[in-house]
């Protein structure tokens, strides 16, 4: 008896959590019809924004991928004084506020800001452009991977790593052959997600890069210029964003078996957080 | 899809349990223009305040935002409401004029309107639905100066944004009201826009037909459109909402 009024319990709020997270989601479909979302392919704006929000978000995770994998792999294997603090630092854009982000971009690499001048000096000007999306971009979204890559590769045996180096295998062979393969499907889950989140950035990229139009207008920066212009169009983008983040999230999940029967089976690949 | 609903109205009780109702009686919760940011709560310090672009206050009201009173930077927005039944019938409660602020490094050499059409300059302007922006399309258009909207760099959503990114350097020059301008004296130079290319920026306030609170509403146009009011408005910078007789 008690056992059943526990289960129900837990089945009354697991429902609860489900609803809240969902009915926004699912608010969005029943205001546009899906022929809508077809039809708004043909708006300038939008594809412009489409355009903008793929080509910055793709740069940016090449870039998150490149620099990210590497501080990622140093902080999950040497131990130093002061670790702890830096993963903190390094995790640290995840909770603040992106408007936070922003300030500090333009603070940083603004046109009078620490980095900016000597930049400018260099006649690479980055607030604006582009460039400073795809800034925003990784700088929001990076820790979303680099957090996830320190525990997977933490989660490899050094038992293996230490094997490989015994049989001859140097560090870098060591890393691509042992170490990257047995993180694989932690690192793709961070990078999902850091995808997704850098696909979704706002609050950075409009303190930062401005919004234009083919520019550095992004898909949710259109979304908040359509808001007042036109409701319906920037519900309809919205449900746009959905799909794509849908989409991009179970394919990762099913493409690299991102499920929970691998997890417990291969306990290498399981610590993914 | 049903149990989904209730699920999310269980959700919303209870996050509403949590937090104190924010609308208590007393105090008029008032959706102004962004450029009325400092004046406003000087002329009534105890009402609460959301500042931003008219065009987004417009829309959220138009959602069913808990607005008492609509303040905009242009007659158009509160007509349109009034035309839905949505606030009242708008009156003009101030004017104010365009100018065009540059950086007091002033970093692309802008000396007046006419050199924003300097090649790859960094204008920053707002979007056309904000009330500043069009006004700003129609100093351009005034001064036959449309070219220079290849030099735009950013559409802002408000003119403080604007303001705030010719403020910090980022932008060569923008385009706000002489009253933004005021705020940051030492951080912007102005240009100014001569008096035949001003557009007719008039401010429109109007009480929300939704407002549970309509007596303190009606009580806050009245201060605002009162010498009291005026008088603040205009140490802003704000002209008085009536224009004084031509002397002739």
């Amino acid at each position: 008896m008690r056992k059943a009024g526990w289960a129900a319990l837990v089945f009354l709020a697991a429902a609860v959590g489900l609803g809240f997270l969902t009915l926004p989601v699912v608010a969005l479909f029943t205001r546009v019809p899906p022929g809508e979302l077809v039809r708004l392919l043909g708006n300038p704006v939008v594809r412009d924004a489409i355009v903008v929000s793929l080509k910055t978000t793709l740069i940016a995770q090449v870039l998150i991928l490149l620099f990210g994998t590497p501080l990622a792999y140093l902080l999950a294997t040497r131990r130093f004084p002061g670790r702890q603090v830096l993963v903190t630092l390094v995790e640290l854009p995840l909770v603040l506020p992106p408007a936070v982000a922003g300030i500090g971009l333009l603070a940083a690499l603004g046109r009078f800001g620490l980095l900016g001048s000597t930049l400018d000096a260099f006649g690479l000007r980055i607030g604006f452009t582009q460039t400073a999306v795809v800034l925003a971009v990784a700088f929001v979204a990076g820790p979303f991977y680099v957090r996830t890559a320190i525990a997977s590769f933490e989660g490899v045996d050094p038992n293996l790593v230490a094997a490989s180096r015994t049989l001859g295998a140097g560090p870098a062979r060591t890393f691509f052959r042992v170490a990257l393969p047995l993180a694989g499907s932690g690192l793709a889950a961070g990078e999902a997600l850091a995808f997704a989140r850098g696909l979704g950035e706002f609050g950075a990229t409009i303190m930062f890069a401005g919004s234009l139009q083919g520019v550095t207008q992004t898909l949710p920066l259109a979304i908040y210029a359509q808001f007042e212009a036109d409701f319906d169009v920037a519900v309809a983008m919205g449900a746009l964003l959905v799909v794509v983040s849908f989409a991009l999230l179970l394919s990762l999940k099913l493409v690299f078996g991102w499920q929970p029967s691998q997890r417990t089976s291969h306990s290498v690949f399981a610590r993914t957080s | 899809m049903k149990t989904v609903a209730a699920a999310a109205v269980i959700v919303i009780v209870l996050a509403s349990g949590g937090v104190a109702s924010g609308s208590s009686k007393a105090t008029v919760s008032v959706y102004a223009a962004a450029s009325l940011t400092d004046a406003f709560p000087k002329i009534a310090p105890g009402a609460k305040y959301s500042f931003a672009g008219s065009n987004t206050l417009a829309a959220q009201i138009r959602l069913g935002a808990p607005a008492d009173v609509f303040a905009s930077a242009n007659m158009t927005l509160p007509e349109q409401l009034y035309k839905d039944k949505r606030c009242s019938k708008p009156v003009v409660f101030t004017r104010n004029r365009l100018t065009v602020i540059v950086p007091k490094s002033n970093p692309a050499n802008i000396n007046s309107v006419y050199d924003l059409r300097k090649h790859g300059i960094r204008l920053v302007i707002a979007g056309p639905t904000v009330p500043v922006g069009s006004y700003t399309l129609q100093v351009l258009r005034n001064m036959n100066l449309t070219g220079v909207l290849a030099n735009v760099v950013s559409r802002e959503t408000d003119v403080r944004e604007v303001l705030a990114k010719i403020a910090l350097g980022e932008g060569d020059a923008g385009f706000v009201y002489s009253t933004d301008a005021k705020t940051v004296p030492g951080k912007v130079r102005t240009l100014k826009i001569p008096a035949w290319a001003q557009p007719k920026v008039q401010y429109g306030i109007c009480v929300v037909s939704a407002s549970s609170n309509k007596a303190a509403a009606r009580a806050f146009v009245k201060r605002v459109i009162g010498p009291a009011g005026q008088k603040i408005l205009v140490r802003y910078g704000f002209l008085p909402r009536v224009k004084p007789k031509a002397p002739h």
